[in-house]
């Protein structure tokens, strides 16, 4: 008895809400449309969307900045969304919900290749343009994809570092993220590459160790290696938690091994440094403020029409000047923002306060 | 109807008008309709279509949601469901990129969900003295380590091959088959619970479980039955998340077991066992995932909408409680 009440209710329910759900918009926005879509083309203005990996992530953060300060300024509307969690699980209910609301472009920052395939593939379906940043999607489920550099100039700038800061011989090491991370991975690999040629034949890659991105592990590893091998001239850290971690263990211990990598300027300033009282003389990073820039740029000339994202299309980035469409190695297309910038004592100073 | 004891006993049907509509789950049904009219007036983009658009993805977790009900009512828990997903859809992937076919895929999956359910209940019936949360923290280390080797240095595995899953995607006009599916096992599970000596049996083990025994029930067994029946719905929610996923990595399912147990907490359903109705579950979720698709179309900070979730959680714990106090003392004060 009770349970068919219940059930009765629960119809109801269904129906009312279907009813309040249909009724309440039509009265809301009268006569003018029936797809959500429709209420930015009311406006005129386009919507474009930004999906970070992870709310809290400083990285994003200025990416997202980046983003909507172009937006803002060609006249778009410009939504923000972080994902509750640093899963692309998460960010598969952030792309449904943007479908709802009818955006004109998402860019995302994908936490997994294959996994957001599935959504990506019903936004762009539904006439979204869809771009990745930073960290990529499988070709399948992005239109384009706009890469901070090249891991290519990554691993050869890295190599050089390495290569001038140990004086040209001598035992270096690694200290990586996760042993899975996409982007760490593909770094390693093309620095590998870059060290079969016989400029770099006197180095020696003593260890790949990884501290998971965690301060903790990380500075446990950086203390690791210096124990286990005491003529070690150099750590390359191609992550920001990594480099910071090992740059703290290095200047603390006053230790004669020498740090690069890729690190944010702003965590990193007190530990750059010509003299010895420094752990590291230079390292490298792109600017994420015009990565953000940049894949807006990207996403107005999707929405546009000016690209479609096929490798040789060409548009102009607001002052950040003329960009191509190259082939990327996955067999899709990317945009590449530039060789990575280098950070040394003349300039850190003024780049700390920036990000 | 109170025993010689005093003990009043639990889930005696009543059933006049008043106490039906002054029922949690009665009151739950507003909540929803509250809840839908609310999210209607705030995004002009909450229509009907559009939330079951994006409904499949939170509907995989209704599916924990059923029996998880069963394992609260018996006044245990089981933490390892979300493991259980990983696990199982891991192995769904690599079953898929083996070219098998996909009816042998959805085996897979269901299959390893049932097994990882059976060994939790297994080590629970043969070792009756361990504790349920204890033993599932345990095996989902486990299960989780299993995943994450099988998914090997990577971290994360795809489908090669997404027909199939397409397929399960599907929908019949608006409507996600996956509605379907949680729909039938809803009815399943509650007439069982509601229905059935079985269901019966499980609000007595909750109620007290030596009494229980005493009066001829087979607890070990229904306890047996009741986890493997987690881990064939955890098969299930993984096959259908796969669906979304395209694949599986380190962190499916993380979480999933505490969305679980907190719509069934929200719907009535007491932790400390004997106590709540599956229908107040399946009222909650459809609350929560209407709230959550709401509230993320405009844009809200997702942390926030976490925190309202939360609040909501021990807001609805809460006032029962506060119910049954002013309950006690008016009852105290006409003794007097």
């Amino acid at each position: 008895m009770k349970k068919k009440v219940l059930s009765v209710l629960l119809c109801v329910a269904m129906a009312a809400t279907l009813a309040v759900g249909c009724g309440g918009k039509d009265s809301g926005s009268s006569d003018s449309d029936s797809k959500s879509s429709d209420t930015s083309k009311d406006s005129g203005k386009k919507t474009y969307a930004i999906v970070t990996k992870s709310a809290g992530n400083p990285f994003n953060e200025k990416e997202a900045e980046g983003f909507q300060k172009v937006i803002e300024a060609e006249g778009g509307e410009c939504i923000v969304k972080h994902p509750e969690a640093a899963t692309a699980d998460a960010q598969v209910s952030v792309i449904q919900s943007l479908i709802s609301q009818g955006v004109d472009s998402i860019a995302i920052a994908a936490n997994d290749e294959n996994a957001l395939q599935a959504s990506l593939e019903e936004a762009m379906d539904a006439g979204i343009k869809v771009s990745c940043l930073d960290s990529k999607t499988n070709t399948d489920s992005r239109q384009t994809f706009v890469n901070q550099a090249g891991t290519k100039e990554i691993g050869q700038v890295l190599m050089d570092a390495v290569l001038d800061i140990t004086g040209g011989e001598g035992q270096w090491a690694i200290l990586s993220a996760t042993s899975q991370a996409t982007n760490q991975n593909a770094w390693i690999d093309a620095m590998k590459e870059v060290m079969k040629d016989d400029k770099y034949s006197k180095l020696e890659l003593v260890e790949v160790a990884y501290g998971d991105d965690e301060p903790q592990k990380s500075t446990d590893q950086t203390q690791a290696l210096l124990s286990k091998y005491p003529d070690l001239k150099v750590i390359c850290a191609p992550t920001t938690v990594g480099i910071n971690a090992a740059a703290k263990v290095l200047q603390d211990e006053k230790s004669s091994v020498k740090l690069t990598g890729l690190g944010l300027p702003s965590e990193m300033a007190e530990y750059i440094g010509d003299d010895d009282a420094h752990s590291c003389p230079y390292m490298f990073l792109w600017n994420p403020s015009d990565l953000g820039s940049l894949s807006a740029y990207t996403s107005i000339a999707l929405v546009d029409g000016t690209i479609t994202g096929k490798a040789g299309d060409k548009f102009t980035a607001g002052d950040m000047g003329d960009y191509e469409i190259v082939d990327a190695d996955d067999g899709g297309t990317e945009i590449i923002l530039g060789d990575p910038f280098k950070f040394d004592p003349s300039n850190i100073d003024e780049w700390k306060d920036v990000y | 109807m109170a025993g010689k004891s005093g003990r009043t006993i639990v889930n005696v049907p009543d059933k006049s008008w008043k106490k039906t509509l002054l029922c949690w789950e009665s009151m739950l049904v507003v909540v929803f309709i509250l809840i839908n009219i609310f999210c209607a007036s705030i995004s002009s983009s909450y229509q009907f279509s559009s939330v079951l658009r994006e409904m499949p993805k939170y509907l995989t977790e209704m599916f924990l949601l059923f029996p998880m009900a069963y394992i609260l009512i018996l006044g245990e828990i089981d933490i390892s469901v979300g493991a259980i997903v990983c696990l199982s859809a891991t192995m769904t992937c690599m079953a898929s990129n083996k070219e098998w076919p996909f009816i042998v895929v959805v085996l897979v999956s269901l299959l390893v969900g049932t097994i990882c359910g059976f060994v939790n209940g297994l080590i629970l019936t043969k070792f009756t003295e361990l504790p349920p949360m204890i033993v599932t923290l345990g095996t989902q280390i486990v299960f989780r380590g299993i995943a994450e080797i099988s998914l090997g240095s990577g971290g994360s595995v795809s489908l090669s091959n997404t027909e199939g899953f397409r397929m399960i995607a599907g929908k019949v006009g608006t409507i996600p088959y996956i509605l379907f599916v949680v729909a039938i096992f809803a009815v399943i599970f509650t007439v069982v619970l509601s229905k059935t000596t079985f269901g019966r049996s499980v609000y007595a083990i909750g109620s007290n479980s030596r009494a229980a025994y005493y009066s001829g029930i087979h607890v070990q067994r229904i306890r047996l039955i009741i986890y493997t029946a987690m881990g064939f719905m955890a098969g299930l929610a993984a096959l259908f998340l796969t669906s979304v996923l395209y694949g599986a990595n380190t962190t499916t399912g993380n979480g999933f077991e505490m969305d679980a147990i907190a719509m069934a907490v929200f719907g009535g359903i007491s932790t400390a066992g004997g106590k709540g109705k599956l229908q107040g579950g399946i009222i909650s979720g459809l609350i929560i995932i209407c709230l959550r698709i709401g509230l993320g179309q405009i844009n809200m900070n997702p942390q926030l909408i976490l925190i309202i979730l939360g609040a909501l959680l021990i807001l609805a714990v809460l006032l029962p409680n506060i119910g049954g106090e002013v309950k006690l003392k008016k009852k105290t004060a006409a003794a007097k």
